[in-house]
């Protein structure tokens, strides 16, 4: 369980998020909202990258509002972001290294984690190209496989799917799905494709202007007038890559 | 493959370890010494650059601590170089720490503005109270004196001296290159692309920032230590504030992404004004030619001048392939 309890977010005078909770239950869990809604905002909280206003979230116990952010990453917590930001100067493998090397345990077992994580998001094939000669798709296998390694508890994506094909996105919605029996990890995904939302959240929480606007089941949610309503905006200013 | 590439310049600097100082004449062998103890610490300030994207305007300040550091000891008790050496170099990382702190807020022009603050902070202290001679007392400055310095048991004559050096220079190599493969590697490496990316792969970012700027300043001092034995007397014009400004936009002339690069940019800081000054040229003339080679490497090697041997020995070696991760930078 995911709970996530008062959260706010002021940036000078702007409220950037606005007293929100919810309490999310789902292996895989939906955020969406029109642009600039405090979305990528919810997460950057959460990871600890900005500091809340008010508020709390709480997972298995563990508030993680007061953790530092790496400590929150030792905790179990995984994000991938809106731009991928896979180190180009490294391998696949490093990139991936790059997180087990600040977790505890014996070598063996770390590269035991990393060859199934890899194995899972497919990039076993590629765990020696350097990271920037990876595609697009290939970044966004790598940020599956960073987000599994390591015995997480939490994992947040941040539009993964921006800039892929349907193919493709099907795909990842695939692995998503395979997330929880992998790992014992909570999902928690942004994205502006509906479809995979549905496909893949069973709860889904919609923000508009940092104010909740409906959360719960995905199918209800996204019936409802007031989500409908705030999502008009969208078709029109589609979302950069 | 690299690893051709890499024995290669194994065989190579191993041939000039061993060629170089048996051959170099009288002031040339004092001058590839000097040579390398800048290189050592070129090689921090390239390695800040190619692995953090910081800039670092203070190296040959700290060199100069590195320097006052080991005369200071030398002058004062018995201890042997290799000591006082290492206690330079600690002096000097604990340094590079402190540069840090800033670091941690501030990037980019900002963070380079505030390194310069300190290179201008040591300046103005070497100028004031310039470098231990054995004289008495903690400055330990005076006029008529000049007591011995002593160097390691190993490396009495020039020529071992030189060769003394080198090696340590490769040791300095050595341990950025195990640095860059190991965990504090793929750290800077996240920490470059963004701090986010870092955080959120759990790195904890002030300690690898504090941590990559005492290697760089463990470089400058052992660097300023060698200097010191090797000439035996230090000059606080060696350590302007505009020579780490100088060495700094060397190091991206030379090429900061390739160990060779760093060699590149020392022999550039002193090798050519020796040769302008061979020559009966004025020696002020190198700072037009390394403003030219600036604007050069900026305009068209980003990799500097390191980047375009690399990609000649590459072209001349077949099978040799791109050594794009700048293995040993
Ligand atoms: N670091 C910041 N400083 C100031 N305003 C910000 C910052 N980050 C986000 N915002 C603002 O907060 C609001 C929510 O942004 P964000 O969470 O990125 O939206 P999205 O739902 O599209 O991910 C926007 O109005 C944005 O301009
Ligand atoms: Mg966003």
């Amino acid at each position: 369980m995911i709970s996530i309890e008062n959260l706010t977010v002021r940036f000078g005078g702007v409220v950037a998020l606005d007293h929100i909770g919810a309490e999310f239950s789902a292996n895989v869990s939906g955020l969406i909202g029109p642009n600039g809604a405090g979305k990528t905002t919810t997460m950057n909280v959460i990871s600890g990258f900005l500091d809340a206003h008010n508020g709390h979230v709480i997972v298995e116990g563990t508030d993680l509002v007061k953790l530092a952010p790496h400590k929150r990453v030792q905790w179990g917590l995984r994000r991938s972001f809106q731009k991928e930001q896979i180190a180009n100067d490294l391998t696949v493998r490093e990139n991936l290294m790059a997180i087990t090397d600040h977790l505890r345990g014996a070598r063996a077992d770390k590269r035991a984690d990393l060859e199934r994580a890899a194995e899972f998001a497919g990039v076993t094939a590629i765990l020696d190209k350097m990271g920037r000669d990876l595609n697009t798709f290939e970044r966004r296998l790598t940020d599956v496989a960073r987000c599994v390694i390591g015995h997480p508890k939490m994992i947040m994506f941040d539009e993964p799917a921006g800039g892929l094909t349907p193919e493709e996105t099907e795909r990842l919605g695939d692995l998503i799905l395979g997330i929880n029996d992998l790992t014992g990890a909570k999902v928690l995904v942004i994205d502006h494709d509906v479809e995979l939302i549905e496909r893949i959240c069973a709860e889904t929480l919609v923000l508009d202007f940092g104010k909740r606007v409906a959360f719960g089941p995905t199918s209800e949610v996204l019936r409802d007038p007031a989500v409908q309503a705030a999502y008009l905006g969208i078709e029109v200013e589609e979302e950069h890559a | 493959m690299r690893s051709t590439t890499n024995t290669i310049w194994a065989v190579f600097g191993l041939a000039l370890i061993l060629v170089l100082p048996a051959f170099a004449g009288g002031q040339w062998i004092k001058i590839f010494t000097s040579t390398t103890t800048f290189a050592m610490a070129a090689a921090g300030a390239g390695f800040l650059y190619t692995r953090l994207g910081m800039v670092s305007l203070v190296q040959v300040g700290l060199m100069g601590v590195g320097g006052w550091v080991t005369l200071r000891l030398n002058h004062a008790f018995n201890f042997p170089f290799e000591i006082n050496l290492m206690v330079a170099g600690a002096v000097t990382m604990f340094l590079g720490n402190l540069i840090a702190l800033p670091a941690l807020r501030m990037r980019g022009l900002y963070l380079a503005l505030i390194t310069l603050m300190f290179a201008a902070g040591l300046d103005i202290v070497f100028t004031a109270k310039q470098f231990p001679n054995g004289a008495a007392g903690f400055w330990g400055v005076g006029t008529t004196f000049a007591a011995d310095m002593r160097r390691p048991l190993l490396a009495q004559s020039d020529a071992a001296y030189l060769r003394y050096t080198m090696v340590w220079l490769v040791i300095g190599f050595v341990l950025i290159e195990l640095h860059r493969r190991m965990a504090p590697g793929r750290a800077w490496a996240l920490i470059r692309k963004s701090e986010a990316a870092a955080l959120a792969s759990g790195v904890n970012v002030t300690l690898y920032k504090t941590w990559a700027f005492g290697l760089s300043g463990l470089l400058a001092g052992l660097g300023g230590g060698l200097l010191a034995g090797s000439l035996g007397l230090l000059d606080s014009a060696t350590f302007r504030a505009s020579e780490s400004v100088m060495l700094f936009a060397l190091v991206i002339v030379g090429g900061a992404r390739f160990w060779y690069g760093a060699v590149i940019a020392a022999v550039l800081f002193r090798v050519v004004p020796g040769l302008l000054n061979n020559w009966g040229v004025d020696a002020d003339l190198s700072l037009v030619i390394f403003g030219a080679a600036l604007l050069h490497a900026v305009m068209t090697a980003p990799d500097g001048l390191a980047g375009q041997i690399n990609g000649a020995v590459r072209a001349l070696i077949p099978g040799a392939k791109s050594d794009k991760k700048g293995a040993k930078a």
